[in-house]
């Protein structure tokens, strides 16, 4: 459990965008593996069958929480907010020297957060594991149980949708 | 090729699945058009701040609750699945099955009187509903759960008064300003607290006493009936223990067979 519990916990906090409830839907997924355990006949790697284990606990509790206006409450709390870490000058695009020189501070990392919250969950679970946590377009295609190609229109369609919300924060 | 087609290369250019040739040749388009280049440089800039975000660290007691509550899982099932059912089914089913017992005994023990004349004489016969009749008992899994140990957990501080004083004020906090429910350990750097945590705000109260100080984890036991998410309220014991306290273990193990509130 070790192994896995900081990738998860890291999914599950992407997913929804708060520690409280991704740390009780990690231990969700993990009581769920283990009760499950019998079922994984090792034809899938681990990571791959606990991921799936994963993502249907996931999408069953963001109907859950949805169905509470869980996110609706979720954006209001962001929006009134009122810092902008964005005028950082280091950050701000073609000034600062290079990407790989960038360091995303605590309160940037909020923002990329609440703009990841308003993507649809679907767009945001490919573009997590794949950007986020660097999964292969084969393992997402196992996770996910579809074929590569539809893997990568979906989430060339996530990464526009992100960049649409980021635009003006990047700008 | 228009530039929507370059477009459509973007993706593939950021995963690194253009050839040599292609990448090329979108590199060049790039630094001819500045439409195409404003693009690329915004989902560049989307893909490297996604990839960026820190990795969180879930919290240390997260694998403990865990396995407490796969271990608790089996017994739980009971009660949950009679839990989630309407009150009135199995009220209604033990009243049914009660009348059903009795209408049979009545047919299989009088069989020759006539129904109307039994009812007549319903003083003189035995009373068989209520000898036959049970007082309900309780779900021996809520037997148990009534019964179950409080869990012990071993706070350990540095500076005692300073963790002491930390831990009341955060008590005070979730309890209210009257909350006092401490004593002294026959030590000047020990105190053991009792409370009642709702199932909900276990997991919180547990953040809280990793921020004051380094809670021990081999030394909490939740026990197999006791499930911090679900419960509605749990009893536990903490044992305050500051650095170089003349409180050891087994005396704060001999501290939890007490009966909780003694002075």
């Amino acid at each position: 459990m070790r192994l896995h519990e900081r990738q998860i916990f890291n999914f599950t906090y992407r997913m929804l965008g708060d520690e409280e409830e991704a740390e009780d839907l990690t231990q969700d997924i993990f009581i769920a593996a283990f009760k499950g355990i019998r079922k994984f006949r090792g034809e899938a790697k681990f990571s791959t069958w606990l991921y799936r284990i994963a993502l249907n606990q996931t999408r069953n509790r963001i109907k859950y929480l949805s169905r509470r206006d869980f996110f609706a409450k979720q954006n209001r709390r962001a929006q009134h907010k009122e810092e902008s870490p964005w005028e950082n000058p280091e950050f701000l695009a073609d000034s600062a020297p290079t990407p790989e020189q960038w360091t995303l501070t605590k309160s940037m990392a909020a923002q990329v957060q609440e703009c990841l919250n308003q993507i649809p969950p679907q767009a945001r679970q490919i573009l997590v594991l794949r950007d986020v946590q660097g999964f292969s377009y084969e393992e997402l295609s196992e996770m996910l149980s579809l074929n590569p190609g539809t893997v990568k229109s979906r989430l060339h369609r996530a990464r526009s949708a992100l960049q649409q919300r980021l635009a003006d924060k990047l700008e | 090729m228009e530039c929507r087609e370059y477009e459509a290369q973007f993706n593939d250019y950021l995963d690194g699945e253009l050839s040599l040739k292609e990448r090329e040749t979108l590199k060049v388009h790039l630094r001819e058009c500045l439409s195409c280049y404003r693009k690329w440089n915004s989902l560049q800039k989307t893909k490297e701040v996604v990839s960026r975000l820190p990795n969180l660290n879930p919290p240390s007691y997260l694998s403990a609750i865990v396995m407490a509550r796969v271990k608790e899982r089996p017994s739980r099932r009971l009660t949950c699945s009679f839990s989630q059912l309407p009150k009135w089914i199995p009220l209604g089913a033990v009243a049914a099955l009660v009348l059903i017992v009795s209408l049979v005994l009545w047919q299989v023990l009088l069989p020759s009187v006539p129904l109307r004349s039994r009812v007549s004489n319903q003083n003189n016969t035995p009373n068989i509903g209520s000898t036959s009749r049970q007082p309900v008992s309780k779900w021996t899994t809520t037997r148990e759960e009534s019964q179950a140990p409080v869990p012990v957990m071993v706070l350990r501080v540095k500076d005692f008064s300073r963790a002491d004083r930390e831990l009341q004020s955060m008590l005070r906090s979730i309890y209210g300003p009257m909350f006092t429910p401490t004593r002294p350990l026959n030590s000047s750097s020990a105190r053991l607290i009792d409370i009642k945590v709702p199932g909900q705000r276990f997991s919180h109260l547990l953040r809280e006493l990793h921020k004051i100080g380094h809670l021990d984890q081999s030394q909490v036991e939740i026990r197999g009936s006791v499930n911090p998410q679900k419960q509605k309220a749990i009893s536990i014991r903490i044992v305050v223990v500051g650095n170089g306290s003349d409180v050891e273990i087994h005396q704060i193990r001999g501290v939890k067979n007490e009966p909780a509130g003694t002075e």
